[in-house]
């Protein structure tokens, strides 16, 4: 670690993934009262001006937000994209978000861009090139980062650490916070063969500061795998783990419901987050469990 | 940094199966690891088909389902992403359609067009100068300020000259029922693009006045503009009807909003 970076305290909350059909929702005269913050992804606003930024800047002034970002590509050999970099902490500067995050994956080489969230072999090598990549952001950005645990489809024969071993030491290591999707631990557990128990066992679940609920494609006859789609609402064992998550975690966290593909109208994701919210009061002890 | 071994070539490796079909599975993988992967190439192939789609929605109107998927397939094979953000994908493609569908140029002018627009959409904002404001800025420009006169542009304004009527086309091709219009027109003509307040928007101009906007953009002064128009060795008479002219497309283009801020430089 270059130096602690500064500490993102707790934050308790429930929000949503805003995508473009919902903006007119968040701008109305009549607030979106059950939405404690929301979350874009920070790419699409890493422009130097126009309507959609003017919108987030709007968005702002209603509600906290949380920029998450797909493409820094933290995993990757040959280090980070300065040009990503600069325009990250450019739209962080402007929106004064309550924290930036990026997902444990990389996404380039130095000649090509795959945009997707590539898995990473879990050994110390990479494990040293995570840490001083994170260092670096982190440094850049002069705030701390959360990382998400990706959905993964595949692992790596050469692998020397569980993923949760490796997450453990990543933010041990750098100062960084961890940001739980609830769903990536369900699908990954599935396709790979371990216990989602043992992998919220084995966080430092102090670290959380953020949840991630979303859809997934099930697993076929034809097709053994299970597919990380956002694309539907949360499937039940995940709200189940999440429970389980909740009466684990010891610390408020931020909550929500994350859709990319097949967005329904705000109603229904307002109705998924009530579902988290219900969890949240059960495991918290101040709501009785039908 | 501390070097990485393995890892580099390891992404490396991944990539290529990831870019490539017919590549081989990186070492140490299996059957198992074939089904992830394809699950990731998938990924990759579908992302970056709808980014395409996105970006060149009238293309593939005038195109036709079949053709636009396969010139949205030789583009990526052709030229895969390597930009953080994925929109950057479509870079180019007017080019990849001028080399597959040269019997059709209106095809790779309409890519042209899109791409230029979508480019518009995020560019700093800058409010245009009114033709009043600048009438009134100008009033006391001698000969030597107006010959020193350099103008600045829309944020990422794009200039072409074009062989086809783009207005025409594009407003054939609104709406789910598009007919292509016949666009080609008699003499080349020009097109400007850039962001209207929030919009992207263009204009269809003529030649002349496409390439004198992509000059003055360039940096040339409003006296470089005129000698360009008035050719070599002009007479008076020529110059007058040269400055003319510049006038005239100066007067278009405030009065598009599309000159944002001037420097005469003569002036103290």
């Amino acid at each position: 670690m270059l130096s602690a970076p500064p500490s993102i305290p707790p934050f308790s909350g429930f929000g949503l993934g805003l995508r473009p059909p919902h903006f007119d929702d968040f701008l109305s005269e009549e607030p979106v009262k059950s939405v404690d913050f929301v979350e874009v992804i920070a790419e699409n606003y890493m422009v130097e001006g126009g309507r959609w930024l003017r919108l987030l800047g709007l968005v702002r002034e209603r509600l906290p937000v949380i920029l998450h970002a797909v493409s820094m590509s933290i995993g990757s050999a040959h280090g980070l994209d300065c040009d990503h970099l600069f325009r990250l902490k450019a739209l962080a500067d402007r929106i004064d978000p309550l924290w930036v995050s990026d997902h444990l994956c990389w996404t380039r080489t130095s000649a090509h861009n795959a945009h997707d969230l590539l898995p990473l072999p879990l050994t110390k090598a990479a494990l040293q090139v995570v840490c001083e990549n994170i260092d670096t952001a982190q440094s850049a950005l002069g705030r701390a980062m959360l990382f998400e645990n990706p959905s993964s489809y595949l692992t790596f024969p050469e692998d020397e650490m569980s993923e949760w071993e490796f997450l453990s030491d990543m933010a041990r290591r750098t100062g960084c916070y961890l940001l739980l999707d609830v769903n990536n631990i369900y699908v990954s557990a599935r396709n790979h063969g371990f216990d989602p128990h043992e992998y919220l066992a084995g966080l430092p679940l102090d670290r959380v500061r953020q949840i991630h609920l979303a859809g997934h494609d099930p697993a076929t006859l034809q097709r053994p795998v299970i597919i990380d789609t956002h694309d539907r609402e949360v499937a039940g064992e995940v709200w189940a783990l999440y429970a389980h998550a909740m009466s684990l975690i010891g610390q408020p966290v931020a909550t929500m419901i994350e859709r990319d593909e097949n967005i329904p109208p705000l109603a229904e994701l307002l109705s998924e987050l009530e579902r988290a919210r219900t969890i949240v009061g059960v495991a918290a002890g101040t709501v009785v469990s039908a | 940094m501390t070097a990485a071994p393995g890892l580099a070539e390891r992404q490396a490796a991944f990539m290529r199966a990831i870019l490539d079909a017919d590549a081989p599975l990186p070492d140490g993988w299996g059957a198992a690891h074939a089904v992830g992967l394809g699950i990731y190439r998938g990924n990759y192939r579908h992302a970056l088909m709808e980014a395409l789609a996105s970006s060149f929605e009238r293309t593939g109107k005038a195109l036709g389902a079949d053709d636009f998927r396969q010139a949205r397939i030789n583009h990526l094979i052709a030229d895969p992403p390597s930009h953080w953000t994925i929109d950057a994908c479509g870079a180019g493609f007017d080019e990849t359609c001028a080399r597959a569908f040269a019997p059709m140029p209106h095809i790779a002018e309409l890519a042209w067009l899109e791409w230029a627009m979508l480019d518009c959409v995020g560019a700093p904002d800058a409010p245009p100068i009114t033709p009043a404001d600048f009438a009134e800025a100008s009033a006391r420009f001698g000969d030597a300020q107006w010959l020193s006169l350099i103008l600045t542009f829309a944020p990422r304004a794009k200039a072409a000259e074009v062989a086809h009527d783009l207005a025409a086309l594009w407003t054939s091709l609104d709406g789910e029922a598009a007919q292509l219009a016949p666009a080609v027109i008699a003499q080349r003509g020009g097109c400007l693009v850039w962001r209207e307040g929030e919009r992207a928007t263009f204009v269809m101009v003529s030649a002349e006045n496409a390439c004198a906007f992509a000059a003055m953009q360039a940096g040339a002064r409003y006296g470089d503009l005129i000698g360009l128009i008035a050719g070599d060795d002009p007479d008076d008479r020529t110059i007058a009807a040269a400055a003319g002219a510049a006038g005239q497309m100066l007067g278009l283009w405030l009065a598009h909003g599309l000159v944002t801020g001037f420097t005469a430089p003569s002036i103290a």
